[in-house]
């Protein structure tokens, strides 16, 4: 059961392409049913120079000043920036973005790491990944003068989570891999950050549950102080007519910060939810 | 004296008397273990079991665990229970859950033992998904575990 399948006009392109439509022209996706579930998404770049333009840049000695300072709000300028730039992208509402320089001396670099997070319809590894190139221009641009030399590259998606692709990490031989997340407790880590502060519930689905919605974690948003456990369901039965039935079953458990509770259960901003089908362990 | 209370989810395979010395280590107070182990059998709901992933709920699972032991240790006089779960994917023949509880005296450590299964069986989220012959499917739970575990409720026992 996938999002894609729920679009009343198939127009999407035969082989997968997202951007590109069965005519072979461009498009935007349409993400107005996609779920809004908690996103991140990390990409890094290096950039090489010369041992004497990395030494200048560490020791604070640059006539341009504090470059790794100048190169990191660039980034994470850049992230917000995105949608100005990729044609085809998203505006997102970003609610974390983190830029890190790293020089690394033994191999003559500065390694750039970045982190894009929201809870949102569509995936943020765009942002990470102009945060990052953007920042590597800014490096090059502040050294220039002094290295002609400097090479931009692996600039790269290292890990995406959440949306219906759950998690995906680069695999250390750099060759991608789909990683199951069922089990992978950093996906509730994520769900923690990414709930702090805000006015949502996090909602985990289950075994059967999970499958039968093609969902294992979404955000849902509070316009009250507090809901029922019972209201949270009404609510993902409202934005998902096609998950009635499976969250309608009389036997489904259910959880608030990992207790067990009944749909009288009150739950506020910030609470982990779960429902699941009756425990079948031993 | 407390009750020591071991709990672990985990793929890998458990060892039953490691966990019996593990028990029984520099004391010589325990009276009576019970240890009761749950193997992975070839025939369910639907014969030709070719093997079943376990899902949990980290962090939930275990403080379920947890809590049932605490339960157990609260109605009859224990010295320790100790709780593995397997998860991940296991076949027919498997060893998947192990409960061993030590008691000065057997009736003891008899019965905290079956509350602690009966208990697992109904609020310890685990999933059973079963790879067969003819196809894939999540187990459903059975009347028959959920009875087991509301005759501790009704004092019957």
């Amino acid at each position: 059961m996938t999002q894609r399948a729920n679009n009343p006009v198939s127009d999407l392109h035969p082989e997968g392409f997202t951007h590109i439509d069965a005519k072979g022209e461009a498009s935007m996706v349409d993400v107005t049913e996609k779920a809004v579930t908690a996103r991140e998404a990390v990409a890094e770049a290096y950039v090489e120079m010369q041992p004497e333009t990395l030494r200048m840049i560490v020791s604070g000695e640059h006539k341009k000043g504090d470059v790794l300072a100048v190169a990191r709000i660039a980034g994470i300028q850049a992230a917000k920036k995105t949608a100005d730039l990729i044609p085809l992208c998203h505006p997102l509402m970003l609610t974390k973005v983190k830029v890190e320089l790293t020089p690394e001396l033994e191999n003559n670099r500065i390694r750039i790491e970045t982190l894009c997070k929201l809870a949102g319809q569509t995936g943020v590894e765009m942002e990470a990944l102009t945060a990052a190139s953007v920042a590597a221009l800014t490096l090059y641009d502040m050294c220039k003068a002094v290295d002609k030399t400097m090479v931009i590259s692996g600039t790269k998606v290292l890990e995406k989570k959440g949306g219906k692709s759950g998690h995906w990490q680069m695999a250390s031989d750099s060759a991608s891999v789909q990683q199951d997340v069922s089990q992978a407790e950093v996906s509730l880590q994520a769900t923690n950050e990414a709930t702090q502060g805000s006015s949502v519930v996090d909602v985990r689905f289950f075994a059967g549950l999970r499958e039968a919605l093609g969902c294992e974690q979404i955000s849902v948003p509070l316009d009250s102080d507090s809901l029922t456990l019972a209201e949270v369901k009404e609510l993902l039965i409202t934005s998902h007519a096609d998950w009635a039935e499976a969250l309608s079953a009389k036997n489904l458990l259910m959880s608030v910060n990992q207790q067990m509770a009944k749909a009288s259960a009150e739950v506020k901003a910030g609470d982990e939810v779960a429902f699941f089908p009756p425990v079948t362990g031993g | 004296m407390s009750c020591q209370i071991h709990i672990s989810v985990q793929e890998a395979e458990f060892d039953l008397s490691a966990v019996n010395r593990a028990i029984s280590a520099d004391r010589t107070d325990i009276g009576a273990i019970v240890t009761f182990s749950g193997l992975v059998r070839d025939f369910n709901e639907k014969p030709d079991v070719l093997a079943l992933t376990l899902e949990h709920y980290p962090g939930m699972t275990e403080q379920a665990l947890e809590e049932i032991a605490q339960e157990a240790a609260e109605r009859w006089p224990l010295q320790a229970v100790h709780v593995i779960h397997r998860v991940g994917r296991l076949t027919p023949g498997d060893p998947i859950v192990l409960v061993a509880v030590a008691s000065a005296h057997r009736q003891a450590a008899f019965d905290g033992c079956n509350f602690v299964m009966d208990f697992l069986k109904t609020r310890a989220p685990f999933w059973k998904k079963e790879n067969t012959r003819h196809g894939d499917y999540w187990v459903s739970e059975r009347s028959s575990d959920a009875a087991a575990a509301r005759r501790w409720k009704e004092g019957d026992v």
